[in-house]
């Protein structure tokens, strides 16, 4: 399912208009991006908590000439499902 | 990543940037949440621009062992909800410096990885028994690994930078950072050097493998064709022979017999074979085209047993009779006389007397070439075909 089709599902089941729909999305999203760039967590209820964990730097061998080089740490977004998620999806 | 913005921050920050109640935001929220749901139970997969994608993923059932009892157990399958986030969500991301907020929260913490850090390279020291670097002041460990790998190649081109690069990790530990552009010049010219030698050592085996090809086939055509140019001579050589048929009748025991190594055995063949070649002088005639050896072989063998190579019940007509060469086979007999390679099971067939093992027939050994019929040249008929699998059964045995 594409934007698109999401934001009539949501501007029918909360009364807004479809513009509005999508402005508030947009800001919705931006405000998500912005708390995780200040090193905040997201918890959106009944979803679930979108983070950022660090990925720790790790040494790699190269398979075929044997050199190693160690891969940089860096951060990560991730989503992390609430518990109740889950039975939900497999009642399906 | 102890400070998380809740439901109702989300809310009062998103009224406020989009200028609308909190109301509103409450129930764009809300909604966002159920049809969230519903869209992921519906099309399993909802794309959120500006986020990423949610998407639920099946998890195939697996088999697992019951830790304590060692019985096997089966973990049902199940979904579950991924996230994937959006590509420019996740560069922004990962173009946060991940050191940042740890440098805030505890500086200990930085230390840590560094000490990590020496340790690995002291692991990797210890390996490659090369080099040994201490750990620097920041956490940039590429040069490390890197310094090692080029040292055995050094040795040959040895520019001028690379002596001065090599010592200075072993005797100042404590490098700084103007280190580091130095093993990053070195790491490219010993690569340059690695592709040479692959290249050479490829062209090499290149060369190897070709002349191990060529080799093969000039044996392998050798054989080949001896074997053709025989058969182009030996029609010219009959011709021949017809012509001066009496006379060479006449001459061959003579000529053959006395270089015979048995003796005693000379009268009897010499009165048998005589009027037994005179009954079959088309096959005679072409017999001697063979060196003498064969030759003597084939008049003993007439001699001892003439009749069996006038032909058989399934096979009358013989085109000739011919002695086993050295290094012949069926096969290129039956190419030799029909022209395939397939036909040699006739070959088998008519000679199955004196072949046990079609792949191990003694030189010398008379075969009898068999004229075929048209019946017989049909490959694919199935009396055909079961000849076939007796003569290959035979050579199994």
């Amino acid at each position: 399912m594409l934007t698109k089709e999401f934001i009539g599902l949501v501007s029918n089941e909360s009364g807004l208009s479809k513009k509005e729909t999508e402005q508030l999305l947009t800001t919705m999203n931006a405000i998500v991006r912005e708390n995780l760039m200040d090193g905040k967590a997201i918890q959106l209820q009944g979803l679930g908590a979108f983070e950022i964990k660090e990925r720790k730097e790790r040494v790699i061998v190269h398979p075929r000439t044997g050199e190693r080089s160690v891969v940089p740490s860096k951060n990560q977004l991730v989503f992390r499902p609430v518990a109740t998620i889950k039975d939900e999806l497999n009642k399906i | 990543m102890a400070e998380k913005l809740s439901w109702t921050e989300l809310r009062r920050a998103l009224a406020k940037r989009a200028g609308v109640s909190e109301k509103t935001a409450g129930a764009f929220l809300n909604a966002v949440q159920a049809q969230l749901m519903e869209a992921l139970k519906t099309d399993k997969q909802v794309k959120i621009n500006g986020l990423g994608t949610f998407k639920v993923q099946a998890v195939a059932p697996r088999k697992s062992v019951n830790v304590t009892t060692g019985e096997e157990i089966i973990i049902e399958g199940y979904n579950k909800l991924a996230f994937t986030p959006e590509a420019g969500v996740r560069e922004l991301i990962e173009s946060q410096e991940p050191g940042v907020k740890s440098q805030e929260a505890d500086n200990a913490s930085v230390i840590d990885p560094i000490q990590k850090l020496g340790a690995q390279a002291e692991e990797i020291v210890d390996i490659l028994g090369d080099l040994g670097q201490s750990p620097k002041e920041e956490p940039v460990a590429e040069p490390e690994p890197v310094v090692e790998e080029p040292e055995p190649v050094i040795e040959e081109p040895a520019p001028a930078p690379e002596p001065v690069a090599e010592p200075e990790p072993i005797y100042f530990p404590g490098a700084t950072p103007a280190a580091e552009p130095e093993p990053e010049i070195i790491v490219q010219r010993p690569k340059k050097e690695k592709k040479k030698s692959h290249f050479w050592r490829d062209t090499l085996i290149c060369v190897i493998i070709l002349l191990l090809l060529l080799a093969g086939g000039y044996f392998f055509l050798r054989q080949e064709l001896s074997d053709i140019i025989r058969s182009f001579i030996a029609p010219a050589e009959t011709e021949e022979v017809i012509v001066g048929e009496p006379v060479l009748m006449v001459e061959e025991p003579a000529v053959v017999e006395p270089a015979a190594e048995e003796p005693a055995e000379e009268p009897a063949p010499a009165a048998e074979s005589a009027p037994a070649a005179k009954a079959k002088s088309a096959e005679t005639a072409m017999i001697p085209k063979g060196k003498i050896p064969q030759e003597q072989i084939l008049a003993e063998f007439l001699a001892a047993s003439g009749e069996t190579l006038t032909g058989t019940a399934d096979y009358p007509n013989l085109i000739t009779v011919e002695a086993m060469h050295e290094g012949s086979r069926l096969t290129w007999m039956s190419k030799r006389f029909y022209g395939k390679k397939v036909y040699w099971p006739y070959l088998y067939d008519a000679n199955r007397d004196v072949i046990d093992n079609p792949n191990q027939i003694e030189t010398g050994t008379p075969l009898r070439v068999p004229k075929l019929t048209k019946a017989q040249m049909d490959t694919t008929s199935t009396a055909f075909l079961q000849l076939k699998q007796e003569a290959e059964a035979a050579c199994k045995k």
